[in-house]
């Protein structure tokens, strides 16, 4: 491309980037802002830092999110794996139907999700609470693990699977020793988007936490505009992000790790 | 590996219960006095459809056909072009390009929509650069915002399918005479139309459904049908009252469902 051409296109993807990357400049602006109001900057303060230990009700929905995030990635990525091996296994036909109903959330919006798993819930003899949140964010996860785990599956060679077999392996031990660790990169990625769904989530964990039980969203949710809501969440959400980008950078140098391996062979 | 098909049946079960069986009840809650936190008798009424000839609820789907639409156009003629632009690049940074333009949707959205709100207050941050925003409560905040939230879900899937797209293709095309424009709408173009359809239902359907953003971004005035859903659901207990507009929402997505599976059977656009 000449560069006549090329620069409108740059212009563009710059601007791109600053409407969706504005936010959370605002966010860590006001993180280390040392002034109680959002709409000036005084003076540069590390307090919202301290003070999101300090909250004991944002303490604890940041607690509670950690805790659901993690628990929900593991359940998920595992369940997900297994249930990719399995469409992986199936009939063209069957598979392409299990892909469409493995969709189905991914491209539902959240409210519709949220009010269907709220009506299922209340018909199950569980309180609404920290299992019924569990539950939806492990129902939402596991499709984003299937679909990274599958791409995966497809680059294996499917007579690896039955030469372990035949070597003695049993069906779970050639799944452990032969499948799992050619898609582990794909199950890494899916428990990445997993976790990071899960701690962001809202809306459907507010139709189905009930009363009592908050993540970080909910305890926004129910004080945006009030006193008690306190800007040590801007620090957290800071926080998350750099994380965030520290573990994409780490997972993406593996990638290449194992982009180098192959080449080498 | 054909023996391994019975670890997918579990999961067929969990999607009937968890899928399936909620749009069936949400069905019979439209069409019934069905109490569903005290089961029981019931039979069935067409109180639901009274739900959806209600003022209210005619402007709120008004609302959120037009701002979805219009929000949907913004994000395609923006996150086509870098879509576009990302993929074409020549360097192994691509990758970590898409990565970070999808990386805000990682962080919190209700805080991002918060602090698009008090930069549209005339008393905001913004005032230290001498701008002062009044835009609290007009159609163009709700579209600023849809856009910042959205953009990265229409600029995925059309760059994922144009990375992939084999440019020796467009090559051809060029040795066969074609102009760059001609090569772009008669190759690329149609070439990446999975993804176009994707990236716009993916934008469509959150910002037709939002409720905390029209809630925050309108200050309160534009209802979108989320909001009125949100309210039947959790603040007023109308579950069947709800559960009719849920359907007429529900008639929308199956239709864009539809024509997602039609032009990507798989999937493969969705991440």
């Amino acid at each position: 491309m000449s560069l006549w051409r090329k620069s409108p296109l740059l212009i563009l993807t710059i601007f791109a980037f600053f409407i969706i990357y504005l936010p959370i400049m605002i966010i860590m602006l006001f993180s280390v802002n040392g002034s109680e109001k959002d709409y000036s900057f005084d003076s540069f303060s590390l307090k919202w830092y301290v003070e999101m230990f300090e909250d004991p009700q944002l303490f604890e929905a940041i607690r509670n999110t950690l805790m659901i995030a993690t628990i929900s990635t593991l359940i998920a990525t595992i369940i997900g794996t297994l249930t990719a091996i399995g469409i992986h296994s199936l009939s063209k036909k069957n598979r392409t139907n299990m892909m469409i109903l493995n969709n189905i959330p991914v491209i539902n919006p959240d409210i519709v999700t949220g009010i269907s798993l709220m009506l299922v819930f209340s018909l199950l003899p569980i309180s609404f609470g920290m299992p019924t949140m569990l539950l939806a964010h492990i129902f939402f996860s596991i499709p984003f693990v299937v679909l990274t785990v599958l791409p995966k599956l497809k680059e294996l060679d499917p007579n690896l699977y039955d030469a372990a077999l035949d070597l003695g392996c049993s069906r779970f031990g050639a799944i452990y020793r032969v499948i799992i660790p050619s898609i582990k990169t794909g199950m890494l990625a899916g428990a990445l988007i997993a976790f990071t769904m899960s701690i962001d989530d809202f809306v459907i964990s507010y139709f189905t936490s009930g009363q009592g039980f908050q993540n970080v969203s909910i305890w926004i949710y129910s004080r945006i505009g009030r006193k008690s809501f306190s800007k040590g969440v801007y620090a957290y959400n800071t926080l998350v992000v750099f994380v965030t980008v520290v573990l994409l950078l780490i997972s993406s140098r593996k990638n290449k790790k194992t982009i180098v391996r192959k080449e080498e062979k | 590996m054909r023996r391994l098909r019975i670890v997918a049946l579990p999961y067929l079960v969990w999607m009937l219960v968890l899928v399936l069986l909620p749009s069936l009840l949400i069905l019979l809650l439209s069409i019934s006095d069905l109490d569903i936190y005290n089961l029981g008798a019931f039979s069935f009424v067409a109180d639901g459809f009274e739900e959806l000839s209600k003022p209210l609820v005619i402007e709120a789907m008004k609302n959120s056909l037009r701002l979805s639409a219009l929000a949907t156009m913004i994000c395609l003629l923006i996150g086509y072009p870098v879509a576009y632009y990302l993929a074409s690049l020549k360097t192994k940074k691509k990758t970590m390009l898409i990565t970070l333009f999808i990386l805000p949707v990682w962080s919190n959205m209700l805080l991002r929509i918060i602090a698009w709100e008090t930069l549209f207050f005339p008393n905001s941050i913004l005032n230290m650069f001498g701008v002062s925003l009044n835009l609290i409560g007009t159609d163009l905040a709700i579209l600023i915002g849809m856009t910042s939230m959205y953009l990265p879900f229409m600029t995925l899937p059309i760059y994922s399918v144009l990375e992939k797209m084999d440019t020796s293709l467009i090559e051809a095309s060029k040795d066969l005479g074609a102009s760059n424009m001609q090569s772009f709408l008669k190759v690329t173009l149609p070439l990446s139309l999975s993804g176009v359809v994707s990236g716009v239902i993916m934008t469509l359907l959150p910002s037709m459904t939002a409720f905390a953003l029209p809630e925050r971004l309108s200050g309160g005035k534009t209802l979108l049908i989320g909001n009125i859903i949100e309210d039947y659901f959790m603040k007023t207990s109308n579950i069947n009252g709800g559960a009719m507009i849920s359907i007429a929402l529900m008639l929308v997505i199956i239709v864009l469902f539809i024509t997602v599976v039609h032009f990507d059977k798989e999937g493969e656009t969705l991440l």
